[in-house]
């Protein structure tokens, strides 16, 4: 910061003193709800607590949940990974989807604002509402989906879609798109409706081909949205529970048991908190490190853009 | 004064307050009265939370004429059966005292008990103000499903809201139609009728499976939740086989679940898969329930707390009077039931435990017993089951008798950590993960790594 730019301590002890109480009420609610509940949660993991077994008070054990969880715990790897391909399979598509409908949207439909608002309805649902809805229309005896799935010979008669475990994740991830690509649609086509016009009339009259026109203009100006709408996309898609929990509970087997699934059985379902807490640390750490990629990857390219 | 004289004073004087001290005691019973006994109570209201079943909605109707009669109110709270314990879970721990008092599957007493939440019933049961003298569930409860419910480690805790067992069910118009009989026999060499071993439960299980007619011999209650565990407890106990080598629910023994008889009856169970309809993976209790409302099903093995709604309610069942119940089918473990019980409770935090007490007493009395019973309930008192109104409801007799032989399940600490490692295991098995073999060994392993020294596996893993 250069000396011009730099405020005068007068206007520092006039901001300080105003901005106080102003910050003040965010601040105390950050640090109630969000930095208070993970440092317990961090302290938490470090004990034995358990509400079931009466031995399990709560004494601190150190690193041992989080030794157990790494080293003997098959299932929370296989939880793990079934994550991480749930949340590959499901941005992607929505991504490519997503941007392919908002590019479509943004040449070709002069009434954008219908358009989306009707697109947008998924979205607004409760994931609750969500899994309820296809938990009824994938019903094996008298859903709707089901009975058109079987009708176009899609689905055999004798078998249905959530007691089959081949077809039980890719219909997550098929649902999951259905929900969330008008999302990634949303936040794309704000992005390409704030693009500036003049980098195209130049390019578009140095003779550049649509192809270059979208690879080198469109994309690099996108960049930031880009990032953004797959790094909210991959942090919720990696949390996700409720879908999931109402339509399948994770099974059948443990076909369909995501980590926060896991997490939720240890936490709820035995009440081992200590280590229910160490499971919920993992996925935390795992996003922290997802947007941490995401911010570096961001600043190193806006840093070389600027080179 | 002569010794005689004495003694004779001293006679007369003990006969004396004897007679006064039986006057004032028989007076008392004689006088107690629940507006009276209530009295301290009234204005205040006891919370508490059940299942949303037809045994609560019941009592909801029955709480208006305790609340006239005390001045007490009553909220009820109802939730799906998981949402009901984990409520309870976090009331309990978080020490608020919401609930006055709970109504909680018995499985979850141990955690309960050895985590000092529920107060024992024996101060309300020795309180002369508190106690109906009308009120003996040493002798009009059924002691042995009492002692499984109620009870832990020799202390009783409360007093079962509803007693719960699984038997079979069937359409007794299909067993009986003289053109399925003839064709029956013609290929299974015997007489059609409500299945009483294994083999002719999967033999009537084939009979009926008519997918092209909507017609299904049964159907399993495969998805993983719960229900799993419950229905295969049915499968478990009859073919001679049992999760821990214990006598008592509070007791902590070997772990046997992964012994041959278990392994055989596991196998048993998923070979009737093929008898369900497709999405048997799918369904808990409710969805099995709906297919038998729906006429769908021939037979299957399911709760007494879900027949009301299926033989007796014409508005939700389109098969009243088409049903039939029996026991679960016998093999090496001869004629067995799975008691689950769901037990009133009083919790160490609740701010009017009195007024709770009051209000369960009054509800394990007779009347309030028989009405809550006849609207879907299911009682624990013998003399419930006894009356002519009870005796008309067509699954009376396969309640009574499965009462009689219900099996105590684990309800030491850790039971819902062990149903959860069984409700994966097995699911894991339905799905094609693993064999029987494989999963029961898998949950031998983890139950007696989570049990400790007290649990070796009486059949060892490789």
């Amino acid at each position: 910061m250069n000396k011009a730019n730099r405020p005068l301590r007068g206007q520092l002890i006039l901001d300080r003193g105003a901005s106080l109480p102003l910050i003040l009420p965010a601040t105390l609610l950050v640090v109630v709800f969000l930095v208070g509940p993970f440092y317990y949660m961090a302290y938490t993991a470090m004990t034995d607590l358990s509400f079931a077994n009466p031995d399990q008070k709560g004494a601190f054990v150190g690193f041992d949940n989080f030794r157990k969880l790494v080293r003997d715990d098959p299932i929370f790897w296989s939880s793990f990974w079934l994550t991480i391909r749930f949340v590959v399979a499901s941005v992607a598509i929505e991504f490519v989807l997503g941007f392919l409908l908002a590019l479509l949207i943004w040449r070709f439909i002069e009434r954008q604002r219908l358009l989306t608002t009707l697109l947008l309805v998924p979205v607004m649902l409760a994931p609750v509402a969500v899994g309820l809805i296809w938990r009824l229309l994938l019903q094996g005896d008298f859903g709707m989906a089901t009975y058109y799935l079987r009708a176009i010979g899609l689905l055999s008669p004798q078998s249905a879609v959530f007691s089959t475990p081949s077809l039980v994740m890719p219909t997550i991830v098929a649902i999951d798109v259905w929900q969330w690509t008008p999302f990634v649609t949303l936040i794309i086509l704000a992005g390409l409706m704030s693009l500036p016009r003049s980098p195209f009339e130049a390019a578009t009259m140095d003779g550049a081909a649509p192809w270059r026109l979208f690879v080198d203009i469109l994309l690099p100006l996108l960049r930031p949205i880009i990032a953004l709408v797959l790094l909210l996309r991959g942090i919720d898609a990696f949390k996700e529970f409720d879908k999931v929990f109402i339509m399948t509970g994770g099974g059948p087997g443990t076909v369909s048991e995501l980590l926060s699934i896991y997490a939720y059985r240890v936490n709820f379902k035995n009440w081992n908190l200590g280590y229910g807490a160490a499971v919920s640390f993992m996925v935390y750490l795992v996003v922290l490190i997802l947007c941490s990629v995401f911010y570096k990857a961001m600043y190193w390219k806006s840093a070389a853009a600027r080179a | 004064m002569p010794k005689v004289s004495l003694r004779l004073r001293t006679l007369v004087a003990t006969s004396a307050l004897s007679a006064f001290v039986a006057f004032a005691f028989v007076s008392v019973a004689g006088a107690w009265s629940l507006e009276e006994a209530a009295a301290p109570y009234k204005g205040v209201t006891i919370r508490t939370i059940g299942e949303a079943l037809p045994p609560l909605e019941a009592m909801k109707k029955l709480a208006p004429e305790f609340e006239k009669r005390t001045g007490i109110t009553v909220e009820i709270e109802m939730y799906e059966h998981s949402e009901a314990v984990s409520k309870v879970m976090l009331d309990l721990n978080s020490h608020r005292g919401r609930y006055d008092f709970i109504i909680q599957p018995h499985r979850e007493l141990g955690k309960f008990v050895t985590n000092g939440h529920v107060e024992p019933v024996e101060d309300f049961m020795t309180s002369a103000t508190l106690r109906d003298p009308e009120f003996k569930p040493e002798e009009q409860l059924y002691q042995r499903l009492w002692k499984e419910i109620s009870w832990y480690d020799g202390k009783a805790y409360g007093f079962p809201f509803t007693a719960l067992t699984m038997y079979e069910w069937y359409r007794s118009d299909l067993l009986n139609d003289p053109k399925e009989k003839e064709g029956f026999k013609a290929k299974y060499g015997y007489d059609l009728g409500p299945a009483q071993d294994w083999k002719q439960y999967r033999d009537i299980a084939e009979w009926f499976t008519r997918p092209d007619q909507q017609l299904y011999g049964t159907a399993l209650q495969g998805k993983r939740h719960e229900a799993l565990w419950y229905e295969w407890l049915n499968f478990l106990y009859s073919f001679g086989g049992d999760m821990l080598d214990v006598k008592s629910g509070s007791e902590c023994g070997p772990v046997i679940v992964n012994s041959p008889q278990a392994i055989a009856a596991t196998e048993y169970y998923k070979g009737l898969m093929k008898f369900s309809p497709p999405d048997t993976l799918n369904y808990f209790w409710d969805d099995v329930m709906a297919l038998m409302q729906q006429g769908k099903v021939a037979e299957l093995i399911m709760w007494n707390d879900a027949t009301y709604a299926v033989a007796v309610d014409e508005t939700a069942s389109t098969v009243v009077g088409k049903m039939g119940f029996d026991l679960v089918p016998q093999g090496d473990g001869g004629k067995v039931a799975q008691v689950e019980g769901w037990t009133y409770l009083v919790p160490t935090d609740s701010k009017n435990k009195e007024a709770a007490y009051l209000f369960i007493q009054w509800m394990m009395a007779y009347d309030q017993q028989l009405n809550q019973h006849l609207n879907g309930g299911a009682t624990a008192r013998p003399d419930v089951y006894a009356s002519a109104d009870v005796q008309k409801l067509p699954y009376a007799k396969a309640s009574m008798q499965s009462n009689e032989v219900a099996r105590p399940k684990p309800t030491i600490p850790q039971s819902s950590e062990m149903t959860d490692i069984l409700v994966r295991e097995l699911s894991s098995y339905l799905a094609d993960e693993k064999s029987a073999k494989e999963a029961l060994d898998q949950s031998a392993k983890e139950i007696s790594a989570l049990l400790g020294s007290c649990a070796p596996m009486k059949y060892p893993v490789q």
